[in-house]
């Protein structure tokens, strides 16, 4: 199974991935499935027509996407509604994106939304990096709070929160880590310190070339790594609210 | 011809071949990189290695002076003696460039020590490279204050912005006297930075050195790949580098 594990699939502003483009650039790059995710502006404001735009491409492409959703929680009550509506819909994924959303990735203000999604078992990508309100310690922070919850660590805190990920990922078993922005250098590294069973691939398509970061994974990565962190490593925290 | 216009010798090298870079220009070697930006680490971390890897970086550069460009450091923290540094390097090591790195050095880019020391840089007509993309004190808007104080000074901004803060860059790239060194950034934004940015004032870089890892060969296929001009990915590899250093 290869599964991306993350792309944003929509047209605005830096963004242009038809489903078209995406299904050519897997089938280029040899990967099954893909995780679709709406752009910046449906994460911050527009969440509903985000997550339903993500739904209308899992319905004529089920085989070959997997749907997530979005919720920004200064939305409060209607921000859970909103989460859980996109789940029955068959959202199998909440992204957060604290940097675009505007929040503090450990501030209270999201945890009511964590709640539901530990609640709907559903796994929770949270945008990690530059300027500094999403790092690797804030995920840690969320990770105990939650330790039913699994929490994807999106881009390894890239760049300059790298020092932090390996003691920040070691310290919560629910954290797992994605590599786009990562660079497979580094990724590979991670592995190494980490186990293979905790990295998940992502391309962030169309900001990288999926083909492009697919090839230089398989280069990079030992085959023995690659093959769980490809795919199968995803497929075991989506498998736990059902198919997908 | 490639000019890869970042690149360090990493303490790591330093502490394996003790000045030999024979090995590492083997790495350049691999990927038909003929010349570099050579900057440091140790003088980058360790005030008290400053001048020691200055002089072992301007020494390595003179035994490879086609392939080796040399870009020494020092510390505005240490007031007057950092100025007295950058003055060595310019006058007496003939340096080709400055680099700073505010965010590991530790100190503000108002910091008035650094004026004198870009002002220096200014006089001598050579570049000043700096670390950019990390707050707080390695923003790419932060240089680009620097650059309006001293218009006579050229600065590289050696990372484009990196991933988070590249359209902070492409606005300090409106600065006639501001370049970007397309060295982090994700594909689309090198792609958005070449169809935006001033074609004549941006660069391409590795970050290669500072560990044994070769990164080039996944740095230079994401340039490659970007959707970018053959025309303009040859100016950015070999021309705009040594028009840097031929104004």
């Amino acid at each position: 199974m290869t599964i991306d594990g993350y792309c944003t699939l929509g047209v605005d502003r830096e963004y242009d991935l038809t489903e078209t483009s995406l299904l050519n650039a897997m089938d280029r790059a040899r990967v099954e499935r893909a995780v679709v995710v709406p752009p910046d502006r449906f994460l911050a404001v527009y969440n509903q027509d985000g997550n339903e735009n993500m739904q209308r491409a899992v319905r004529a492409h089920p085989d070959r996407f997997i749907s997530t959703c979005s919720v920004n929680p200064w939305y409060g009550k209607a921000s859970i509604e909103e989460f859980r509506r996109a789940v029955l819909e068959g959202a199998r994924m909440l992204v957060l994106h604290p940097f675009v959303q505007g929040f503090s990735a450990n501030d209270e203000l999201v945890f009511e939304v964590l709640e539901a999604a530990a609640e709907e078992r559903v796994p929770v990508y949270v945008h990690t990096g530059p300027p500094g309100n999403s790092t690797p310690w804030q995920i840690v922070d969320l990770a105990e709070r939650y330790p039913e919850l699994d929490l994807i660590m999106g881009h390894c805190g890239a760049t300059d929160f790298w020092n932090d990920v390996p003691d920040a990922t070691a310290a919560a078993p629910n954290i797992y880590l994605e590599s786009s922005l990562a660079r497979p250098f580094h990724f590979a590294r991670y592995m190494e310190v980490l186990g293979k069973g905790r990295g998940i691939l992502g391309s962030w398509a169309p900001l990288n070339d999926l083909s492009f970061e697919w090839e230089q994974m398989r280069t990079f990565i030992p085959p023995d790594v690659f093959s769980e962190i490809c795919g199968t490593n995803l497929a075991r925290l989506l498998a736990k609210r059902g198919a997908t | 011809m490639i000019v890869d216009c970042h690149t360090h010798w990493g303490m790591v090298w330093e502490e394996r071949y003790q000045g030999n870079p024979v090995e590492w220009l083997s790495i350049l070697d691999r990927h038909q990189i003929q010349k570099a930006v050579f900057m440091g680490h140790g003088n980058l971390t360790r005030p008290d290695l400053c001048e020691t890897e200055n002089d072992n970086l301007v020494r390595m550069a003179r035994q490879f002076p086609e392939r080796l460009i040399p870009v020494g450091s020092c510390w505005p923290q240490q007031g007057k003696k950092g100025v007295a540094e950058a003055r060595r390097l310019i006058e007496t090591l003939r340096i080709k460039g400055l680099k700073f790195h505010p965010w590991l050095q530790g100190f503000t880019v108002a910091d008035p020590f650094l004026g004198q020391m870009c002002g220096l840089a200014g006089e001598a007509e050579i570049p000043v490279f700096f670390h950019d993309g990390t707050p707080c004190y390695s923003l790419s808007e932060q240089i680009a204050g620097l650059a309006r104080r001293f218009p006579s000074t050229r600065f590289v901004l050696a990372h484009a912005g990196l991933l988070w803060n590249w359209r902070s860059a492409l606005l300090a790239a409106r600065l006639p006297n501001v370049w970007v060194c397309l060295c982090g950034p994700h594909m689309r934004a090198i792609e958005l930075l070449c169809r935006y940015a001033d074609p004549d004032r941006i660069l391409w870089g590795s970050d290669f050195g500072f560990g044994l890892s070769d990164q080039i060969e996944y740095r230079l296929n994401l340039f490659r790949r970007a959707r970018i001009s053959n025309p303009l990915r040859d100016q950015i590899l070999k021309t705009n580098p040594l028009h840097l250093w031929a104004q």
